[in-house]
């Protein structure tokens, strides 16, 4: 039974951060209904950002995702603006090869100017509270991990709010719903792309510079994620953020349960199958409209 | 109308012969040796396709320009003297670490590029997808780091490794952990656990150690594979608490060895022996990072050469600093090492052959006999049995002690030498946090 629990209790963790890792996705693929497969590289360019004020000027992680997401959020508009919307008006196919190309295009760039070496963070906050941990009924629940988590969770409430809550908010679901009327009432469509954009890439980055406690740093390190972002946001239901929590989490306990009962080559296969079931029984996803 | 034909069979016997001249070109007309190097310098090996794209510089600078006093093959004298002072220039192409590419990439360079000999791909998934292209067009190849025994064992006419395969390199890690027990190490090491990725390289260590252990008087208690590129291994973490192996065989790439050290630390979970083969163990800037942590003390694995001894060799000094040159200042690591004697090896049976033509290339390559004199590496020499496989490449084992480098502890002679007491059992989280780290 402790077995079970611990698995859980892993898995949420690593779900809160997949769902930081998601949520830019939501915001561009599942609001405004715009294909990004660059959505790992912006994640690995977070991740290096985060790398580089550490070795360079000392910054901690967790300083840092302030000025990464920053930059990320200018690049974002940056991308949407010089590229993306020029791209928008063609057929899906275009965006699709588009955002393919941004993908090599970045991936390619960050081995030309790092290397393809791995970077390791070693003292950062994080990294130096690894290996300590909370008990709680026999289960362990890493420091580390929980803050990231918790983090996460901060983060992910305050873009609900807005999205949800705020003038803006309304405005970018009412462009992603409808362009025409949104004109009609004074929205400016390309401007709530463009922050739409914006928003995506800040959000993954700044999943990456938490992430970058975690993991190694390297220009093929944002692949894996991208797999999993995309099955959490169609499992979570287009364009729904509470959905891409839930639906991180799921991914997260899945993988982890899997794992423990059965050959880990099953972990993500689960994953995919939890995706299908779901498709079957909600093809809207779980929090989606039609 | 009735010239046509016989246009046609002018030109004809004009392009039968140009072709015929060119294969039987003398050497003296060879201005440059064109070598193929295939590598994955993007992707994700592309870590790896930059380390033998450095080692392949190297190679290329030492045989084109003169170094009086290195002693490698072609180190001092410019060109291929053999080849009446012919240059060797390397056609570097990226196959993105895909093996579809690799294979198009490999006809590229036969047919259009025209290369002499084709160098790559440096990992032995991809190299297995190419081999039959080469194979097929009857031109010299080699991959020295490659490591999957099944590379050699087709039986393949124009394969060849200088490296060890993995059979000689696990197994030297078996035999440390049984002759150690029999001259005064633990003995109470009785059960392990396989932790190892799914690709061909990882698979084959892993059917290797299943192999071993049990001859090696080891229980095999937990045999996981897991999917390369995952996200967290918490729960195979779980699995192999659990199982409580006393030795734990490990054979991940370092992403993913570092995730699997991140876990293990939160779960508290630490092994008397972690054994691995290559893989982050052979990854310079892992083992770099290590040393801000302690990570890696204790951790033992197979190395093709005993890395603390050979630096005293001063054409391994040498040899550096030409590969510093085009590694931005990183040392050589035993990959590199590995890439480097196997393509002196290739530049020296070029040089012999006196010629480019693919059979007096094959016929100087199985006439090879280099003595280890010539190596930076601590190979017993260079030559070939049936299956062109080094039979003289071998293995030690080495452990990372507490300062963050490698020391030779087997074969005996060896750790004898290197005077290094074995760590054991494999220090705890906390004995690794409170130690001073090497690198601060």
């Amino acid at each position: 039974m402790t077995l079970l629990l611990q698995a859980v209790v892993n898995g949420l963790e690593m779900g809160f951060l997949y769902a930081l890792v998601a949520v830019g996705l939501t915001i561009i693929w599942g609001l405004m209904e715009m294909i990004n497969f660059a959505h790992g590289e912006f994640l690995m360019l977070g991740m290096f950002g985060a790398w580089w004020l550490s070795v360079t000027f000392g910054l901690d992680p967790l300083v840092s995702l302030v000025p990464v997401g920053l930059a990320m959020y200018a690049l974002g508009v940056l991308i949407y603006q010089q590229l993306m919307r020029r791209v928008q008006r063609g057929d899906p196919f275009t965006q699709i090869f588009a955002t393919i190309g941004l993908l090599f295009l970045l991936q390619n760039s960050a081995v030309a100017v790092f290397t393809s070496d791995y970077r390791y963070l070693s003292n950062t906050v994080l990294t130096r509270l690894s290996g300590s941990s909370l008990r709680l009924l026999g289960v362990s629940l890493g420091v580390p991990l929980l803050i990231g988590a918790l983090l996460a969770l901060g983060l992910f409430l305050a873009l609900y709010l807005l999205i949800d809550r705020t003038e803006f908010g309304l405005a970018l679901q009412a462009t992603a719903e409808d362009r025409e009327a949104a004109m009609l009432v004074g929205i400016r469509p390309q401007h709530m792309f463009a922050v739409a954009w914006g928003l995506g890439a800040a959000l993954v980055a700044v999943a990456g510079a938490i992430l970058s406690n975690f993991f190694a740093v390297f220009p093929q390190v944002g692949l894996s994620f991208t797999v999993l972002a995309y099955a959490i946001v169609a499992l979570g239901g287009f364009g729904s953020i509470l959905g891409t929590l839930l639906a991180a989490l799921v991914v997260g306990v899945v993988q982890s349960v899997t794992t423990v009962y059965l050959p880990p080559a099953f972990k993500d296969a689960f994953v995919f199958a939890s995706y299908i079931l779901i498709g079957l029984l909600r093809p809207q996803g779980l929090f989606g409209r039609f | 109308m009735r010239r046509v034909p016989v246009v046609l069979s002018a030109v004809a016997c004009l392009l039968f012969a140009a072709v015929l001249a060119s294969r039987i070109a003398p050497a003296a007309d060879v201005q440059e040796v064109l070598i193929g190097e295939l590598l994955p310098l993007t992707g994700n090996f592309a870590s790896l396709g930059q380390q033998y794209l450095w080692a392949g510089q190297t190679v290329e600078d030492i045989v084109n320009n003169d170094y009086p006093d290195l002693a490698v093959p072609l180190g001092p004298g410019k060109g291929f003297p053999g080849l009446g002072g012919a240059t060797m220039k390397l056609v570097v192409r990226d196959d993105q670490s895909r093996g579809d590419l690799a294979r198009t990439l490999a006809e590229q360079l036969i047919t259009v590029n025209k290369v002499h000999w084709l160098n790559g791909e440096g990992t032995s998934g991809n190299t297995s997808i190419i081999q039959p292209v080469v194979e097929g067009f009857g031109i010299p190849m080699s991959c020295h780091p490659c490591a999957s025994p099944t590379l050699t064992e087709k039986g393949l006419q124009w394969f060849w490794r200088t490296g060890p395969n993995d059979k000689t390199m696990v197994a030297s890690v078996f035999a440390f952990l049984r002759e150690w027990r029999e001259r005064g190490g633990p003995s109470d090491l009785k059960t392990i656990a396989l932790f190892t990725c799914d690709n061909l390289f990882c698979q084959d260590n892993r059917k290797i150690a299943a192999e071993l252990a049990p001859k090696s008087g080891f229980e095999v208690v937990l045999d996981l594979t897991t999917k390369t590129g995952a996200t967290t291994l918490a729960s195979e973490v779980q699995r192999l608490q659990a199982a409580k192996p006393d030795v734990l065989f490990l054979v991940q790439y370092p992403p993913e060895t570092s995730i699997f050290q991140g876990d293990a630390k939160r779960a508290g979970w630490m092994p008397k022996v972690i054994a691995t083969s290559n893989g982050a163990y052979s990854d310079q800037t892992w083992l770099e990072a290590q040393k801000k942590t302690n990570g890696g003390a204790g951790w033992l694995g197979r190395d093709p050469t005993a890395i603390d001894l050979v630096h005293d060799r001063p054409s391994w000094k040498k040899v550096n600093e030409i590969y510093k040159k085009y590694s931005r200042g990183q040392n050589m690591g035993e990959l590199a090492m590995r890439e480097i004697t196997g393509m002196l090896w290739m530049a020296d049976t070029i040089n012999r052959a006196k010629s480019v033509e693919p059979a007096a290339l094959a016929k100087a390559a199985g006439e090879t006999n280099m003595g280890p004199e010539q190596l930076i590496i601590d190979y017993k020499g260079v030559r070939f049995d049936k299956t062109h496989q080094n039979e003289l490449a071998s293995g030690v084992v080495t452990q990372v002690g507490w300062d963050g480098e490698k020391h030779t502890i087997w074969p005996w002679d060896l750790a004898r030498r290197a005077n290094f007491k074995v760590l054991y059992p494999s220090p705890g989280w906390q004995e690794r946090d409170s130690k001073p780290k090497p690198a601060n």
